[in-house]
């Protein structure tokens, strides 16, 4: 019985840990707060004087802010569709009985445990470098011109590394919901004169929509502030072609060594993360309480 | 139409054989029920005419064409699932148009026979909610109604009232039968209750492990059961089966006597025992009575049918005349003697 007491109790045993999770995220928050409201420039010491909405005015008039925006939703969608879309067929391809299926799914979740910088730079020395590449051998071996993939399509290759580590991912939320999917329920629907098309639609894809909802959340929450990928591979560059949020708050405060900007810009930055969030929420939070 | 022939089907299951060679004609119109214990194969037998499973061997006639390779959709038979297997997602209405959708129905079409359908089965003030907010009996309804748009050459029912509470599988059965009059469509019910095997079938197929053991009427299998598993699995309660000595007098390995066509007194009669355990239904008080000294089986018990009255204390002594018409005699083949 849940009674007065025992909630009461409940409630001053979590305590502690809520404690220090609101102290461990209050006290930076507050700090950013504080800071991006000071003129504070690491080359220019002196006094760190009020200047209100300054920082926010300079980040958000800053033609590199609206760059990096889009770069961040696109980097954000692309990776979204590309490791839901990849999730559900190799989930379904995965579900099939085949020879070798337990080695084959350990194999396929393997790229998670891959740290991101790892990843990048094999991405970015193995197989899209433009002169030792695998990519570059295998244009080459067809008569082609090597493309080099970092210089030329950034944000596409930066795309394509995340996806890589996070299709795991999906692909293991998705392939469960799909071994959970009651096989009468197809057999109904093969009985009824549904073909794989329409037992995909009517039957599989309305089944994986909280699985699906599920990842599109979690990844979300990540993909937002993807950093090291960028970091180790282009650099935000060429020009700012591949520099999203998190990677403009860092180019600002730590390679300017603007402190006061790169503040607002990280206020900014968690601003947007959570109208995303709450727009998420609301778009495909009603399959959750289905 | 709804003619269904089964010749020399079998399956395996790797090198498992769960279906021997088996024949079966089934005849259009017919209420055909599969009986028998778990696992001996009723549901592989559905999945195979529905084609849900390949056959390994053998071929499938339905209405005089071989359906041995069609696709299940093509088949023309509807199945109603044993968990119902209705689409969550989907509103009443929407389970109940999806086969017509599939079939490329026109809208209007549609919403004309699920409206049919559900009046049929009284679903008219469900058609909007989603099967998760139904009760198990209203399911079931929904399945069948499922099924029933189709308009299939024949209904095929998976143990569908297995889910449901007594009293509630007792207004199923009746709807169902009531369905198969009006419909006149072929109908093959899988079940392990013999209740509803007994009640609802025209004609009853008793399997074990894969082999058809006898193919009739109810009454057919109840007066004249082919073999001595056949005389156990139908009735209830069973048929008492004596081997040993006293079947010898019959001229018999084994006979068999219903508890209903043995008479009890406690002056006299043919056989002497004990009372055990009496088993009062208001109407009928089934007795086990023990020490007959008649071998019958391990546990030496006879089961009989008084009439309600009949009034006997465990640890009294009792008599028993069985109806001499009414014996069962087998070989010691176990087939029936006559
Ligand atoms: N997919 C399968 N693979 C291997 N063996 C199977 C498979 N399906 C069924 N069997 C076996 O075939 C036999 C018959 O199974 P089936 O499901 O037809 O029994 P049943 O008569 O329907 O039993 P129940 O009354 O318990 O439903 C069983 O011994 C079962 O183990
Ligand atoms: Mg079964």
């Amino acid at each position: 019985m849940a009674t007065q007491h025992s909630r009461a109790a409940a409630r001053l045993m979590i305590s502690p840990a809520v404690l220090l999770l609101l102290a461990w995220m209050i006290v930076p928050l507050a700090m950013t707060l504080y800071f991006s409201t000071l003129r504070y420039n690491l080359l220019m010491p002196g006094a760190n004087p009020f200047v209100g909405w300054e920082n926010y005015h300079y980040f958000l008039t800053d033609p590199a802010f609206t760059t990096a925006l889009v770069n961040t939703l696109l980097l954000v969608g692309g990776v979204l569709v590309i490791t839901v879309v990849g999730g559900i067929l190799l989930g379904l391809l995965l579900d099939q009985p085949f020879w070798g299926q337990g080695i084959v799914r350990i194999l396929v979740i393997a790229p998670f445990f891959v740290m991101p910088t790892v990843s990048a730079l094999v991405w970015k020395n193995m197989f899209m470098n433009p002169v030792n590449g695998l990519f570059a051998y295998l244009f080459k071996a067809v008569g082609l011109q090597p493309f080099d993939f970092l210089a030329q399509a950034p944000l596409a290759s930066i795309i394509l590394i995340v996806s890589w580590q996070w299709l795991p991912f999906a692909t293991l939320i998705l392939l469960t919901a799909l071994q959970s999917l009651d096989s009468e329920q197809l057999e109904a629907a093969e009985m009824d004169g549904a073909g794989f098309f329409s037992k995909f639609f009517f039957i599989m894809l309305p089944h994986l929509a909280r699985a699906i909802t599920v990842v599109i959340l979690i990844q979300t929450i990540f993909l937002l502030s993807i950093f090291a990928e960028i970091l180790v591979t282009t650099n935000g560059g060429p020009g700012l072609a591949s520099t999203n949020l998190t990677y403009l708050v860092y180019a600002q405060s730590l390679l300017q060594f603007d402190v006061g900007l790169g503040s607002a810009g990280g206020i900014v930055a968690v601003i947007l993360a959570n109208i995303v969030a709450i727009f998420l929420m609301r778009m495909i939070g009603k399959n959750l309480d289905a | 139409m709804g003619n269904i022939t089964l010749s020399k089907v079998t399956k395996s299951f790797g090198d498992v054989q769960v279906i021997p060679p088996l024949d079966l004609d089934i005849r259009e119109g017919e209420f055909v029920v599969f009986v028998g214990p778990s696992g001996c194969g009723k549901s592989t037998l559905l999945r195979l005419i529905a084609g849900l499973e390949d056959v390994t061997s053998g071929e499938i006639r339905i209405d005089d064409r071989n359906a041995t390779e069609l696709p299940p959709a093509k088949r023309g038979l509807a199945m109603v699932f044993q968990s119902y297997a209705l689409y969550p997602h989907m509103s009443v209405r929407k389970n109940i148009a999806f086969p017509l959708r599939m079939a490329g129905l026109d809208k209007a079409e549609q919403d004309r026979k699920v409206e049919a359908a559900a009046k049929v089965l009284n679903l008219t003030d469900y058609l909007d909610r989603r099967p998760g907010q139904l009760s198990g009996g209203q399911r079931q309804r929904v399945a069948i109604g499922r099924a029933i748009v189709r308009e299939p050459a024949a209904f095929l029912f998976d143990e569908p009232l297995s889910n449901l509470d007594a009293a509630l599988r007792v207004g199923m059965r009746l709807e169902i039968s009531e369905l198969h009059e009006r419909l006149k469509t072929t109908m093959i019910y899988v079940t392990h209750d013999q209740v509803e095997a007994m009640t609802m079938a025209d004609k009853i197929v008793v399997l074990r492990a894969g082999n058809i053991e006898q193919v009739g009427s109810p009454l057919e299998l109840y007066h004249k059961p082919r073999n001595l598993f056949v005389a156990g699995f139908i009735g209830s309660p069973k048929m008492n089966l004596i081997s040993g000595a006293e079947a010898a007098k019959h001229d018999a390995k084994h006979i068999g006597i219903r508890p209903e066509h043995l008479k009890a007194s406690k002056e006299s009669g043919v056989w002497k025992g004990r009372v055990g355990v009496s088993e009062h239904l208001g109407s009928d008080t089934f007795i086990h009575v023990h020490d007959t000294g008649l071998a019958v089986g391990e546990e030496d018990m006879v089961t009989v049918r008084c009439d309600g009255e009949m009034d006997a204390r465990h640890g009294d002594t009792i008599w028993l005349t069985p109806d001499m018409e009414r014996l069962h005699r087998f070989d010691d083949k176990g087939l029936r003697i006559t």
